[in-house]
């Protein structure tokens, strides 16, 4: 297990567009591991490769207990809107409102380069449409409606 | 990405509708539990818990937090009273949570919001209140009985003032009372499609509990149910949800083999369902409502019922229908009202209904009683119901009808058990009090048109 440093914005890698992966490594299995622990350690929902600095199109997202691994994602379909709080680990005490489609329908391949789909409503379809951006070098900000808000701190007692 | 929701703000984002963009509060908690379907179970029933404890005790809730605030919660910033609002429901009504979590959350939100200069007045009152909830000083029955109805069972005063005149205090705070209580739901057997026993068997088989009821034999209140439409019972038509009072307008109307029933303002049907029972079949009932998708739903009942002898039209009561006239063997005249009788299932309507929108329903009622009489035959049916409780809307209409128009009262006491009978069932009318009877709040009047 290792955690890597989540870079924040700014960083440049962040704004650059991601290679797709052709074929399965040991390196890349490591890679993943790693980003599933990050992801976790942070307390994230999900995390791009771009976000520990590797411009690889691979994400992981975790919203309700089961762990997917996205690699050359790409959306097929979407529909519905839904409009909520969001917020990056790459750009951390902030948040904004962003509207996404309320269902998204992905075609990625596995840990094992196999091809599948996956669906997701809600949380899930938000979290799968702000990885994907990663890949393209775009951040949930440019999204925000309104301003970005600070996420709450704790406060001193008083 | 980050999950950055939090519960709490949910709340007062709902609570902000409910009191300042005057929504319905079930409704607004329906769309947004939509809205947030990943959320855990037990967070959903902790919205639902807050939002829907904080409406239903808000007068009480204002007054606590005056106790503490120099600030009149009307001069608040709507953010923060209502902030203010729920955490003092939490404080006073939820002891699971640690009172020093629900001064935290609250300076919190606040600080979000941009109040960054009220943190040390929300932090204050509510720490304040926190310890000292115990010292807080109520009105009294004894020195000031409206203010002690008003704050206790957070009601508004112009309502317990009328209440109180008519009825008595003894009789307003029974009424009161029975508001804040957990009922069981009244359905009515569709004694055309199975008997009382095939409904009971079906529905204890589902494990559901199930009562009789005390005024009607083919009434049964049901509870400890999820979801009304897994109930087997109700696929298959079995039977309706409909309260007791609600069922007494058609047992009182009283229809005969072959007549020709009018309701001219059906929705959601219960009582046109309940009178094409009756019929067996024979006979016609014509549901109206001005509504076009109360109509389809509707439509929908009579589908899953499989009622042959109704319809749902779309069709406006203030409206004269020329058609219609003298057709009417039985007219049921259930009319918009200001619906005082069901604040304990709809605590909304307490807050919303105001003396001014309360004589424009007595002008609503009195424009359609003038339009819909000419549809009754000369000798036949008018009933006329309301969902609420007081003179202004019911005995007062009565009385203006029987003045005006060639109607004259008619006793019910034939269709009544005992325990409802009484001088003015005799009479030919009956004001149902809940907490005093065992239904909602509920009036209804039996005419025969002499002329």
């Amino acid at each position: 297990m290792a955690i890597r440093t989540i870079r924040i914005m700014g960083d440049e890698i962040l704004e650059k567009k991601c290679r797709e992966v052709k074929e399965m490594t040991p390196r890349i299995q490591e890679l993943i591991r790693d980003m599933l622990d990050t992801m976790y350690e942070a307390g994230g929902v999900g995390l791009a490769a771009p976000q520990v600095g590797v411009l690889k199109r691979i994400v992981v997202i975790d919203t309700d207990g089961t762990a997917h691994v996205l690699i050359n994602p790409e959306i097929i379909e979407q529909s519905g809107s839904q409009t909520g709080q969001e917020g990056c680990l790459s750009l951390p005490g902030k948040c904004g409102m962003v509207t996404r489609p309320n269902k998204v329908r992905v075609r990625a391949f596995d840990e094992n380069m196999e091809p599948f789909e996956l669906e997701g409503e809600a949380l899930l379809a938000r979290a799968i449409c702000h990885e994907c951006e990663h890949l393209d070098g775009v951040m949930y900000v440019e999204h925000v409606e309104g301003d970005l808000m600070d996420v709450e701190s704790d406060l001193e007692e008083e | 990405m980050i999950k950055t929701i939090n519960i709490r703000e949910i709340i007062l984002e709902i609570l902000m509708q409910i009191t300042e963009e005057e929504e319905y509060s079930h409704i607004v908690i329906r769309n947004v539990l939509e809205k947030y379907q990943f959320l855990e179970k037990r967070d959903r029933a902790f919205i639902s818990r807050v939002c829907a404890g904080t409406v239903e005790n808000m007068i009480m809730i204002d007054y606590m937090i005056e106790q503490f605030s120099k600030v009149k919660v009307v001069n608040m910033k709507p953010i923060i009273r209502n902030l203010l609002r729920m955490s003092v429901y939490q404080l006073r009504f939820m002891d699971t949570i640690p009172d020093s979590a629900v001064c935290n959350e609250a300076v919190k939100i606040a600080q979000k919001r941009g109040f960054y200069n009220l943190k040390g007045f929300v932090n204050g009152v509510l720490r304040n209140m926190a310890r000292g909830m115990d010292t807080i000083i109520y009105p009294t029955p004894e020195k000031d009985p409206i203010s002690y109805l008003s704050v206790i069972y957070s009601m508004p005063e112009w309502i317990v003032r009328k209440w109180v005149a008519q009825f008595g205090f003894d009789q307003v705070e029974a009424i009161c009372q029975s508001f804040q209580k957990e009922r069981m739901t009244s359905i009515r057997c569709n004694l055309d499609k199975a008997s009382k026993k095939e409904v009971i068997d079906s529905l204890e088989e589902q494990g559901i509990t199930v009562r009789e009821n005390p005024y009607l034999n083919y009434a049964l209140e049901i509870g400890n149910y999820n979801y009304m439409k897994a109930i087997n019972a109700f696929k298959k038509g079995y039977f309706q949800v409909q309260d007791v009072s609600s069922m007494l307008v058609a047992e009182v109307a009283a229809p005969k083999w072959g007549d020709y029933c009018i309701d001219v303002c059906a929705a959601p049907g219960g009582k046109s369902l309940h009178l094409a029972d009756k019929l067996c079949g024979s006979g016609f009932v014509e549901a109206r409502d001005v509504t076009e998708s109360k109509v389809r739903l509707m439509e929908e009942n009579i589908d899953r019922i499989d009622v042959i002898n109704m319809k749902a039209v779309v069709a406006d009561a203030t409206v004269f229908d020329p058609e219609s006239v003298e057709k009417a063997d039985i007219l049921l005249a259930d009319l918009p009202c200001s619906g005082l009788g069901v604040i304990g299932k709809k605590p909304d309507i307490k807050y919303k209904m105001t003396p001014i929108k309360q004589q424009e329903l007595v002008k609503l009622q009195r424009k359609i009683l003038d339009t819909v009489y000419r549809y009754v035959k000369v000798g036949g049916t008018l009933i006329y119901s309301t969902c609420t409780i007081g003179a202004d809307e019911n005995q007062f209409n009565v009385k203006w009808f029987l003045e005006n128009y060639p109607f004259r009262l008619e006793s019910i006491d034939p269709y009544l058990c005992d325990e409802l009978k009484g001088k003015t069932t005799k009479a030919g009318y009956l004001q149902l009090l809940p907490g005093i009877h065992q239904s909602d709040g509920f009036f209804l009047a039996k005419f025969k048109r002499i002329q």
